[in-house]
């Protein structure tokens, strides 16, 4: 882990990973990152935290509801018909 | 929605004023004309809301069940986020990113019912606080173990990981899943959140740093050895 670059790296590791940094700094990670096995691990945990807390939320809604969606759709789309008939 | 009523509302108009006297066959086309394309309208948007906004019944119902925390509220939470979008469907701009447009309705739904009743006010507090005052596992560790907290987190089940997520503060953990779950940028976190973007990056950066010592202690009661573990003897 050489001094170079790291705090720097590490500061801006996530905006990194997530394609928010300039294009300029996003070549100065990269490169940083190929020469520094520190903040490559750094890296590797950041990346794993987002991919284990994406797999770990998936969720199916129940199959009612979306039944019970359109039925409220359906009633709220009657109602405007209605409304306008009484005007 | 205002167009439809507008045009629906012709019908109403005394048939005298729209047809002229002995030209029947003329006036039951222009009737026609009228009323048709009302009714197909309602309809039509009715069905556009229909394919376009319910695909995301599964994801904003996992969000859902992030924020409030169990089914019953979520699917309520779904419910309404679906009936406020539909009612406010023509201000949509098709072409525009509609799942940020959702979960904007969302997230103003969600805080509008269930906050008030639940309010956690210590949250801005630790919006406050500096960085070093929160502490955290940063540079101390070294390289050998931050691998293996990656395998640690790698193989955390699926409900350890939630309730994790569960215990981290609300506004940071939202902010967190909208950044790791539905990957949204922090532009449209802040839209979302109606925050500026450096509070979204601030939050962002604890709610993780939280995430990744809560899961470090779940690793550590089971007798897995991470580096945030590690760390903190």
């Amino acid at each position: 882990m050489s001094d170079c670059g790291c705090e720097k790296t590490r500061r801006d590791l996530e905006e990194y990973l997530r394609n928010e940094v300039c294009r300029t700094e996003q070549a100065d990670i990269r490169e940083h990152l190929d020469n520094c096995p520190g903040c490559r691990d750094e890296a590797l945990v950041s990346r794993t935290l987002t991919e284990v807390l994406a797999r770990s939320c998936r969720e199916a809604a129940p199959e009612q509801l979306r039944d019970i969606v359109l039925g409220r759709l359906r009633a709220a789309h009657l109602t405007a018909d209605t409304a306008s008939v009484i005007r | 929605m205002i167009a439809t009523l507008e045009q629906r509302a012709d019908p109403q108009v005394p048939a005298h004023v729209l047809r002229p006297p002995r030209a029947a066959p003329v006036d039951w086309r222009m009737m026609e004309e009228q009323v048709t394309p009302a009714y197909d309208a309602a309809a039509e948007a009715r069905t556009q809301f229909e394919e376009q906004a319910l695909p995301f019944m599964d994801q904003l119902y996992a969000a859902a069940m992030r924020m409030t925390r169990n089914p019953a509220d979520a699917a309520d939470l779904v419910q309404e986020t679906f009936v406020k979008a539909f009612a406010s469907w023509s201000t949509f701009k098709q072409g525009t990113n509609l799942k940020a447009w959702l979960y904007r309705i969302l997230t103003n739904t969600y805080i509008n019912i269930y906050r008030k009743k639940q309010r956690e006010p210590y949250q801005s507090a630790i919006d406050d606080l500096e960085d070093w005052q929160l502490g955290g596992a940063e540079s101390t560790t070294s390289s050998s173990t931050r691998s293996a907290e990656a395998e640690a987190i790698d193989r955390m089940p699926a409900s350890a990981v939630k309730d994790a997520l569960q215990a981290v503060p609300e506004d940071f953990r939202l902010a967190v899943y909208l950044a790791d779950v539905e990957g949204f940028a922090y532009q449209e976190i802040a839209d979302i959140m109606k925050t500026p973007i450096g509070t979204v990056m601030s939050r962002l950066h604890r709610g993780r740093r939280m995430l990744r010592d809560l899961l470090a202690d779940y690793a550590k009661e089971r007798g897995i050895d991470t580096a945030a573990t590690r760390s903190r003897k």
